[in-house]
């Protein structure tokens, strides 16, 4: 069954798929630094009227719980949280564009979070996006 | 003294220029022992990830550092290589005693393969040895 990106069952569904990648078990298995926050910026054209985010909460290469938020709650409560235009994150999502090179291209901007640790988890980081390809997908556009 | 790290005009939208700004300031912050070849570096570093279609110009003025968007004045050294390799340049094993990289690392032996097979292209280093070392112990996160 196909979820809407953003949403909150497809947040619990992205739960699924990166706990089902092998690839980011095995990167992101001395990950021990908190939760992740991916926050999809508002697009009224798109029905987005706010900020969105979801936190994953990310331990040991598993993931323990996603949620839904706001992004005033993803920013207090994520040490790392990631923003970027719906667009954006549907290229990455979808594979069309890999997470890291968006974010040298400042498609996808790290607002929160300590970039050494990131840059030492590079693969894990990208696992973890590419993670969202295995959920079944319903795009505003 | 405390170090200046500030992005030019326009290096604001250019992600690799604002990431590279930020991972030195942490750099600094987390491990101060680095701050000395800080405080020696200078001279113009491009930086050029090819796969991204993303430049900028890392200009060291002897704890002073300004990111510029693109490739800005003459280049001291440059660093042409896919994106991958540029973060993995950040990842660079050193040393524990003299902090040099260390050719047992497992990155530093992907960037050697990278230079040796050409994928990864660095022009001046030989000319700039000291500010590639300098430059290589400030960006590794090790």
């Amino acid at each position: 069954m196909s979820h809407a990106f953003p949403s909150p069952e497809w947040t619990d569904a992205y739960k699924d798929a990166v706990n089902a990648n092998a690839a980011y078990r095995e990167a992101g298995k001395t990950w021990t630094h908190g939760a992740v926050a991916f926050v999809v910026e508002k697009d009224a054209a798109l029905g987005l009227p706010d900020d969105c985010a979801m936190i994953l909460d990310v331990h040991g290469g598993e993931c323990r719980a996603t949620r839904w938020v706001a992004r005033s709650v993803a920013e207090a409560e994520a040490p790392f949280v990631i923003v970027g235009r719906y667009d954006r994150w549907k290229d990455v999502i979808t594979g069309k564009d890999d997470p890291i090179k968006s974010m040298m291209q400042n498609k996808l901007r790290l607002v929160k979070g300590h970039l050494p640790t990131i840059i030492r988890y590079v693969e894990s980081s990208r696992q973890l996006v590419k993670s969202a390809s295995a959920v079944d997908s319903r795009w505003l556009a | 003294m405390a170090e200046v790290i500030e992005l030019a005009p326009g290096a604001s939208e250019n992600g690799l220029a604002t990431m590279l700004a930020e991972l030195v300031s942490q750099n600094l912050a987390d491990k101060p022992h680095k701050r000395a070849d800080f405080a020696k570096l200078e001279g113009r570093v491009a930086i050029v990830a090819e796969d991204a279609g993303v430049a900028l110009t890392l200009e060291f003025q002897r704890g002073r550092l300004i990111v510029h968007d693109g490739i800005v004045g003459i280049p001291d050294v440059t660093v042409r290589a896919p994106s991958d390799d540029v973060m993995a340049m950040s990842l660079v094993e050193l040393t524990p005693r003299r902090a040099l990289p260390d050719p047992r690392g497992e990155t530093m032996r992907k960037v050697w393969e990278g230079m040796r097979s050409d994928r990864i292209r660095v022009h001046g280093a030989l000319l700039h040895a000291p500010l590639m070392l300098r430059l290589t112990r400030v960006m590794s996160v090790h």
